[in-house]
């Protein structure tokens, strides 16, 4: 390629990655701007004066700490359950044969193909029955395991030498401890990656959160930040943005630290949450 | 394996295996598997949860589908959604991945940058973009006034809002579609192109001939696992449009939450979402009739 080609080749990738990070510019731009600059023409890209009251205001219309503490509890207790119940299943799968071993196996892929989208309507009503609507119990339900996570972890056994395994069975170690203690720490970087994607998926869950939870107090930030857009009252975007920022901050920080891990993980998997 | 048949392995863990996949089993079964099949059984029946009635209707539920005019626009709406979403972002992707196959400064920053709006949760990006979209003030028609070209109605149109939506969904998948491809270009091995380089071939060429046949793998993943999330789409036509206007950004799982959750259609929406699964499930075959015939070997 000659350096002509070069240049053009830099300008079309900056082009493009300017289109990409505009909307979040202007989310912080349009929260620290004080509220004539969000009005003004032409735009201010730069505000006149650094504010914080739309986060104020952000923060006395709604719990975002509350939302904080919801999303958290949801993604720790859903990626810890995975990751646990995953990681046995996908040992027994991948090191023992038993009867129906294939039949249990494509039950648990099967769930990949049906999303809650298409289950939610008798999920509701079973949840409903057990009193478990409007509550974290709730919102959980579906999220104590991932098929994703078995397959995963499954194929990570797969590929590691059974001489280990064997070693820790002739000095008298019981399965449950072999699980925990040789194949968990070998396999840390699967394990890594599964808990990764499932914490995105389950912080950025809106549709069954939303589905499940009544009152304010237990909403995740996702249906925090879509209910805080009233559609009825002023619109006031300083605000909003602020609640924007409030809400997809640390999700972005945590990515500008582990991009590359992030990155790999999602594309190597293919699939996000 | 066969050196742990000789010690009767197999009958001295078979306790554990079934131990061990207890949990997810059961879980599954409870919260996913029986859902599904509830939910399938539900559109044959009229719904009455506060009464806890279940009054068994034949196709009605459907019949009512087929009969409701919302339903078809919701339908339409999602299909051109797919049509749109699914060959938009892969052939951008492919593009984009072709450039991020050179070397180039900054090109790991420039990806990160890319792939930024995949892990922003589409909820809180959809609500920039409302902003972004607004027709007075919003930063879109901001633009477009400086530069002398007349104000677009965005969200607030029939006419441009599913557009408005697709554009949203293009940015914030557009990152992903890229890796994906660059992961499979970088597969390729460079004899391929050294050989096709002595035989005269151009850039073009050695893109179609090359690249573009043993990227067909990637391209079938891609086209089905864009197409299945698209026919799910929901979050940010919720947030973007609610639907608006008048109905014109309709989709199947917003009208499917509606039925279900604001008016207590349960019979109705589990019609919807057995529809819904239909699709999935055709896509899912399609996947597995043709997956065979692209797969490459190196």
């Amino acid at each position: 390629m000659g350096s002509v080609g070069r240049l053009l080749l830099f300008l079309v990738v900056t082009a493009v990655a300017v289109v990409m990070v505009l909307p979040f510019y202007w989310m912080v731009v349009t929260a620290v701007s004080p509220a004539s600059d969000i009005l003004a023409f032409p735009p201010k890209w730069i505000p006149s004066r650094l504010t914080l009251e739309h986060f104020t205001v952000a923060f006395a219309k709604a719990p975002w700490l509350t939302y904080y503490q919801n999303s958290l509890v949801v993604a720790v207790v859903s990626v810890g359950c995975s990751l646990l119940f995953g990681l046995f299943a996908g040992y027994a799968f991948a090191v023992y044969r038993f009867p129906l071993q294939n039949v249990f196996f494509l039950l648990i892929l099967s769930t990949l193909m049906v999303p809650v989208q298409v289950t939610s309507v008798a999920l509701y009503v079973l949840l409903a029955r057990i009193d478990w609507v409007d509550s974290y119990l709730g919102i959980l339900a579906p999220n104590f395991a991932s098929a994703f996570g078995v397959f995963l972890i499954q194929q990570g056994i797969k590929a590691i030498p059974l001489d280990l395994v064997e070693a820790a069975r002739m000095d008298g170690a019981g399965e449950v401890r072999i699980v925990l203690t040789i194949v968990a720490p070998l396999l840390k970087t699967t394990l890594a990656t599964v808990a990764m994607i499932l914490f995105l998926g389950s912080w950025n869950d809106f549709l069954w959160p939303v589905i499940v939870i009544n009152s304010q107090e237990l909403r995740t930030l996702p249906v925090g930040i879509a209910l805080f857009k009233d559609p009825y009252g002023s619109i006031n975007y300083g605000p909003l943005m602020a609640a924007t920022v409030i809400a997809s901050g640390p999700m972005l920080l945590a990515y500008a630290v582990s991009q590359k891990f992030m990155i790999r993980g999602i594309a190597l998997t293919g699939l996000k949450g | 394996m066969s050196a742990w048949r000789r010690r009767g392995f197999r009958r001295r863990h078979l306790v554990h295996a079934y131990l061990f996949i207890a949990p997810v089993v059961l879980l599954f079964g409870i919260f996913r598997v029986v859902p599904a099949v509830q939910t399938l059984l539900y559109s044959i029946y009229k719904v009455e949860l506060l009464r806890g009635r279940f009054t068994f209707i034949g196709l009605e539920n459907f019949r009512a589908l087929a009969g409701e005019p919302a339903f078809a626009q919701a339908m339409v709406n999602t299909l051109l959604y797919v049509a749109a979403i699914v060959p938009v972002s892969a052939a951008l992707g492919l593009a984009l991945a072709v450039l991020f196959n050179t070397r180039f400064p900054l090109r790991e920053l420039f990806k990160a940058v890319y792939f930024a709006p995949m892990v922003t949760s589409t909820v809180a990006a959809a609500m920039v973009w409302w902003w972004l979209y607004n027709p007075q003030f919003g930063l879109f028609n901001v633009l477009l006034r400086l530069v002398h070209l007349p104000d677009q109605p965005w969200l607030m149109s029939s006419r441009t809002a599913l557009t408005s939506i697709i554009i949203f969904s293009v940015w914030k998948s557009l990152g992903y579609n890229m890796v994906i491809y660059l992961a499979g270009l970088q597969a390729i091995p460079q004899q391929f192109y050294e050989a096709a380089m002595i035989d005269g071939a151009g850039p073009l060429r050695r893109f179609w001939r090359i690249s573009v046949p043993l990227l067909a793998p990637t391209t079938t993943f891609l086209l089905i696992y864009n197409g299945i999330l698209a026919f799910q789409v929901f979050d940010q036509v919720f947030v973007l449009t609610g639907g608006g206007p008048a109905n014109a950004t309709n989709v199947v799982v917003l009208d499917l939450y509606r039925q279900a959750f604001e008016r207590y259609n349960f019979g109705y929406a589990a019609a919807e979402a057995a529809v819904l699964f239909a699709l999935i499930l055709g896509i899912t075959a399609v996947q597995y009739l043709y997956s065979k015939r692209f797969e490459v070997a190196y």
